[in-house]
């Protein structure tokens, strides 16, 4: 169906692509794997026709073809559904579903009400309860997802690309979508699944192909291929242990955070977490369990209607985020480039970011001391990048999440919470983080991970604290930790309330 | 079932937050009108109001369009002051020139707005900067026409703006007329929705294909278009154009947008609650005159409308 | 929604070859020196030192004012109201009194009316979630009102001699308006650039959001910003009426739109985090050279309004280039 030969591209500066071939058949689910930077991303934007190569060909559906624009590719049959969404929050799900596709009534105008009924009618099929009328702003980013993904099925499309589809949805939603796209494979189109989570490619993937640096490495049938072969085809090198050792000693005695009966805004209700000095606890559970809420309550980050914080033994009445980076917590947050990183800085002033006063002398900014700061961190966590002045922006998203990580491992805290650390970030970097985030732990510092990755959370977690629906389900600990734990916890019970 | 129904109303609440606070205001102040004068309540006063609103309807109409795609058309007040004057100084008195100049200077204004929107697409520069260079280039040209009244209109011109069909002016139930079929075709047809996708998010819009290039030429085309409109009734009201007639008319086109629920940044809104958002200035302009208040205290009030009204639209800010 | 920084941020990297690449961020600089070469060819009285002394007695307050913007505009705002600030504070505190005595007390009420307007229009953005664009709208609109309401339409003040010798005058041919631009120039540029609270600004303009969660009140930083732009543009509107002598309603008329516009030139991007008032101010050179130039090339006075307008564009279109 689809068919790249010889394609490069580059960039001002970068080789994004060189000379790579690709193809993809009819009625099969072709996975694309990669670390960040490998050239997935630029391969999808090609194939979608928002890029134009270099160098090359594109065939699809046996025909050479020359794409200037979205509009042609979407035209020809080509659906991508991006990781990042492209929806429109002002408008409702149904205008959203059939953007650019409208149902039309008499003298062409629009006919509403029945885009609205096609939209339920599409949302059923696809097995999600969402009201078509609802806007967009007002959904989760499940059901965002699951609406993106619904767009896909209007149109009769060849070619469905999905861009690292599970990153936001899981179990479940997860399941619905891989039935959805094995009904989809049977009609005879061609999917391209691009996913950093080999568990899921090798449930329904038929062929595998892993670029690295911009070159094509492998194609391989999926029944070929042994999962950690991928992996060192992925990085270039045999990971055996992706995990550090978990904590020798027993478990401290020191509980450096206690929040009880936290609330926050109908999202989470009475839920208490302990924080103990040198453990990594994960917060485990369904996207939409209020984990980032009840995490983003204790930071000071949203207002709790109810509950108490105590940070070492003392009991905060307030709680903002200067107070918490005051108190020795610190957060990375779960979107680095908008909620993270200041992107137009550099490096050193990205890491000095949470602690201004410690590179500040008479109120003025010491740039030599922060940039020696920058220095000593860069080697440390092994930050790739030119120097203290390099541009976050031109990072990639592993050397990114270093920085974020370092400027709060340095603020002498004693907590630091982490919101889906490894998120976009390719298996090389995750290790060098876990192996940080251990050594942080073994420093004393407590450790808060929030994670969808139910296999990293078994390989560093300590204790597993898991929410459903707002509230505290269990907790784990040591050998109880196991996946299958973790997931009847987190989709134990029944819905209490409709939100 | 009644859980359903009571959330489609919020929803539509929320949807259309704006135009329900204006409706509300509108209705305070007519109240508060009536209680406070007796001339007010005479029809005389309300077919005034009604006149004194069209010009300004008419750009504001031009804008909402422009603003609901995320830019803004700060050249509508130079556009208005050229075509005015040039409307006036081509018919110079000459009845028979009435009819061409008319259609030509509709053509103008369509003309200059499409400039716009191509220089929008084109060199990829905020609209904001793009309609202020443009509106400036074109004051200069103007004045380069003329520094100041140029010609003079016949006496049947003056028809247009004063004149009377059913009692009622002319210049209100076409402005009227063309409000509700703005408004039906950024609800019923694909090029209107796409108005609202551009404004809602434009990069995206982009990324699906949408056809953006036809939307910004369509939306600054017509608010050329609207400006040209305004020109030749204000011309017809004044009985004379003149460089500066359109010289308060950018900033003030914007206010009827804004209060009537439309969002600056786009994506949300309507034209309803912009011809709302009119009568309401209008009204207060009438109000305050009533009660005897200065021109320059009504400047303070318009300001504080403003004011009060986008605070009440605080988008539900997301503390993180 | 759609990210697609990946694509945009591969295009700024990788070692910038060439000259071009080298010299683009100096691209402002030379283009004012090789304007003022041009100029200077083809209508040598522009070189001439009773010219340039007039060129920067007109900068000077708009310099003033441009400072001030830089702020705003850098923490993701506009400030429309500093045209409607200059005025109201030179004709209500000259209002007061026209005698040197007073200059203390007329310079505090004036940017006491900076500063004031400068705190609801920061007020407004915070803590109401107005949009920058129509809060400053809306003071404006109300300032006017309330000047023209104070003065009943007829400015009847009278502007102190020290301010006369401020905004006019000159020291063996430094105008002094110059030089108080070039003091708070300074100032702030330390503040902005080199300071904590500045570090802050550029934070804080890049993503609120991340300020927030980084401990930094982004809405004091913000509405710190506005104050200073209110604080300035009063300053730059008592001495703009030192340049022209008397006290009018229309004192700086034209600067908000004219200080966006530098600012835009100069670098600073409307979208925040980035920029600096070293450009804002080249960017105000740029905008008076042109205006003199065109005058002195015996054009009529509508070219300079309309070379204006294309140099507003041009600018912005050779920006948006660069980081295409």
């Amino acid at each position: 169906m689809l068919k790249l030969t010889g394609i490069s591209k580059g960039f001002t500066g970068v080789q994004a692509l060189s000379s790579i071939n690709f193809d993809v058949r009819a009625g099969e689910i072709h996975a694309l794997i990669g670390e960040n930077g490998a050239g997935k991303s630029t391969t999808i934007k090609i194939i979608a026709g928002a890029f134009k190569p270099d160098a090359g060909q594109v065939e699809f559906d046996g025909k050479e073809v020359h794409w200037s624009r979205p509009a042609d590719a979407k035209a020809a049959g080509i659906h991508v559904v991006y990781q990042e969404f492209v929806l429109f929050p002002h408008l409702t799900v149904a205008e959203n579903i059939f953007l650019g596709h409208e149902r039309r009534g008499a003298f062409g105008l629009i006919d509403h009400a029945r885009t609205r009924k096609d939209a339920a009618a599409l949302l059923q099929k696809l097995g999600v309860d969402i009201d078509p009328d609802k806007l967009v702003s007002e959904l989760t980013v499940a059901d965002q997802q699951m609406v993106e993904i619904s767009k896909a099925l209007v149109h009769k499309v060849k070619l469905l690309i999905l861009d690292e589809p599970t990153a936001v949805i899981s179990g479940r939603e997860a399941d619905l979508l891989f039935a959805r796209l094995s009904a989809l494979k049977a009609q005879g189109v061609a999917i391209v699944y691009v996913s950093h989570r080999l568990e899921e490619i090798f449930q329904i993937a038929d062929r595998v192909t892993v670029f690295k640096d911009g070159q094509h490495v492998i194609t391989a049938d999926i029944g070929g291929v042994k999962r950690n072969r991928l992996i060192s085809y992925m990085v270039g090198r045999d990971l055996r242990d992706i995990f550090p050792a978990k904590r020798k000693a027993p478990p401290s005695d020191k509980i450096v955070l206690k929040a009880e009966n936290i609330s926050v805004n109908g999202r989470v209700r009475n839920a208490g977490i302990e924080l103990r000095a040198g453990e990594i606890t994960a917060l485990s559970g369904m996207v939409g369990a209020g984990r980032t809420e009840l995490a983003m309550g204790i930071f000071g980050g949203l207002p709790i209607s109810s509950g108490s914080i105590m940070i070492d033994g003392e009991r905060m009445d307030r709680m903002t985020p200067a107070l918490a980076i005051k108190k020795g917590v610190g957060f990375v947050t779960e979107d680095r480039k908008r909620q993270g990183l200041a992107m137009q800085l550099d490096v050193a002033a990205n890491i000095s970011a949470a602690d201004l006063s410690s590179v500040t002398s008479r109120g003025l900014i010491d740039r030599q001391r922060e940039n020696g700061i920058a220095r000593q961190e860069i080697d440390t966590y092994r930050i790739a990048c030119r120097g203290p002045a390099t541009p976050v922006a031109t990072m990639s998203g592993g050397n990114q999440q270093k920085v974020v990580v370092a400027r709060w491992a340095r603020t002498g805290g004693k907590v630091l919470i982490l919101d889906e650390p490894t998120r976009g970030v390719d298996v090389g970097a995750k290790t060098e983080i876990y192996r940080i985030m251990r050594g942080l732990a073994d420093k004393g510092i407590a450790i808060l991970m929030i994670s969808s990755e139910l296999p990293e959370v078994v390989g560093m977690a300590d204790k597993v604290v898991v929410m459903r629906e707002g509230l505290i389900s269990g907790e784990l600990e040591g050998a109880g930790i196991t996946e299958e734990t973790i997931l009847s916890l987190a989709t134990q019970h029944p819905t209490q309330e409709v939100k | 079932m009644s859980t359903l129904v009571s959330a489609g109303m919020a929803r539509s609440i929320r949807k259309n937050q704006g135009v329900i606070i204006v409706f509300a205001l509108l209705v305070a102040l007519l109240v508060f009108g009536a209680v406070i004068s007796d001339r007010f309540r005479t029809t005389n006063n309300v077919l005034n109001i009604l006149e004194q609103s069209t010009g300004l309807a008419l750009v504001s109409l031009g804008q909402t369009l422009t603003i609901l795609t995320g830019g803004i058309d700060l050249s509508v007040g130079s556009t208005i002051s050229l075509l005015s004057t040039l409307t006036s100084g081509l018919i110079n008195g000459d009845a028979s020139m009435i009819a061409p100049v008319i259609v030509g200077i509709l053509l103008l204004g369509l003309v200059i707005g499409l400039i716009n929107g191509l220089l929008i697409i084109w060199l990829k520069v905020h609209p904001l900067i793009v309609t202020l260079g443009t509106g400036t280039v074109l004051q200069g040209l103007v004045l380069l026409y003329s520094l100041g009244p140029a010609g003079k209109v016949p006496k049947g011109f003056t028809f247009l703006a004063y004149g009377k069909f059913l009692g009622i002016p002319l210049g209100a139930i076409f402005v009227v007329v063309i409000f509700a079929l703005v408004g039906l075709f950024i609800t019923y047809f694909r090029l209107g929705r796409y108005i609202y996708a551009v404004g809602d998010d434009d990069a995206g819009a982009r990324l699906m294909g949408l056809p953006r290039a036809k939307v910004i030429l369509t939306v600054y085309g017509f608010c050329g278009f609207c400006c040209a409109l305004t020109a030749i009734y204000l011309t017809a009201r004044f009985g004379v154009g003149q460089p500066y007639t359109g010289l308060n008319y950018t900033l003030t086109s914007i206010t009827p947008v804004v209060v009537g629920g439309t969002l600056l940044s786009g994506g949300k809104g309507g034209v309803l609650g912009t011809l709302l958002g009119v009568y309401l200035i209008s009204l207060l302009n009438n109000v305050l005159n009533f009660m005897d208040i200065s021109t320059h205290y009504q400047l303070i009030a318009q300001g504080l409308i403003v004011i009060a009204a986008v605070s009440i639209y605080v988008e539900k800010r997301k503390r993180i | 929604m759609v990210d697609l920084s990946h694509a945009k941020s591969a295009e700024l990297t990788g070692p910038t070859a060439g000259i071009a690449g080298r010299l683009a961020p100096y691209a402002l600089p030379i283009f004012l020196v090789l304007m003022i070469i041009v100029a200077g060819i083809i209508s040598p009285a522009f070189l001439s030192a009773n010219n340039i002394s007039n060129m920067l007695l007109q900068a000077a307050p708009l310099g003033i004012v441009v400072i001030g913007q830089a702020f705003v505009i850098i923490l993701r705002g506009l400030d429309l109201s500093v045209s409607s600030v200059m005025a109201t504070a030179a004709v209500i505190a000259t209002g007061f009194s026209g005698q040197n005595a007073d200059v203390v007390p007329i310079l505090l009420i004036a940017v006491g009316i900076g500063v004031a307007t400068g705190l609801v229009n920061g007020l407004l953005v915070t803590k109401r979630s107005v949009s920058p664009f129509l809060a400053t709208l809306a003071t404006m609109i109300v300032l006017q009102g309330i000047r023209f309401a104070y003065t009943q339409g007829a400015p009847s003040g009278n502007v102190p001699p020290f301010f006369r010798t401020l905004g006019s005058a000159t020291w063996y041919g430094i105008p002094y308006n110059l030089m108080l631009l070039v003091v708070l120039g300074v100032i702030f540029w330390i503040l902005l650039a080199k300071s904590r609270f500045g570090r802050e600004v550029y934070i804080t303009g890049g993503n609120p959001t991340t300020a927030r969660l980084l401990g930094i009140n982004a809405d004091r930083v913000t509405i710190i910003g506005y104050i200073i732009s209110g604080g300035l543009a009063a300053i730059a509107g008592l001495v703009l009426s030192g340049y022209v002598g008397i006290v009018d309603n229309w004192v700086g008329r034209g600067f908000e739109l004219d200080s966006i516009v530098a600012a835009v030139m100069g670098g600073i991007s409307l979208a925040g985090g980035r920029g600096g008032i070293v450009g804002g101010l080249f960017g105000a050179a740029v905008l008076i050279v042109v205006f003199n130039a065109v005058l002195l090339f015996g054009l009529p006075v509508q070219f300079q309004i309309i070379i204006k307008g294309i140099v507003i564009v041009a600018a912005a279109a050779f920006y948006v280039r660069r980081t295409q």
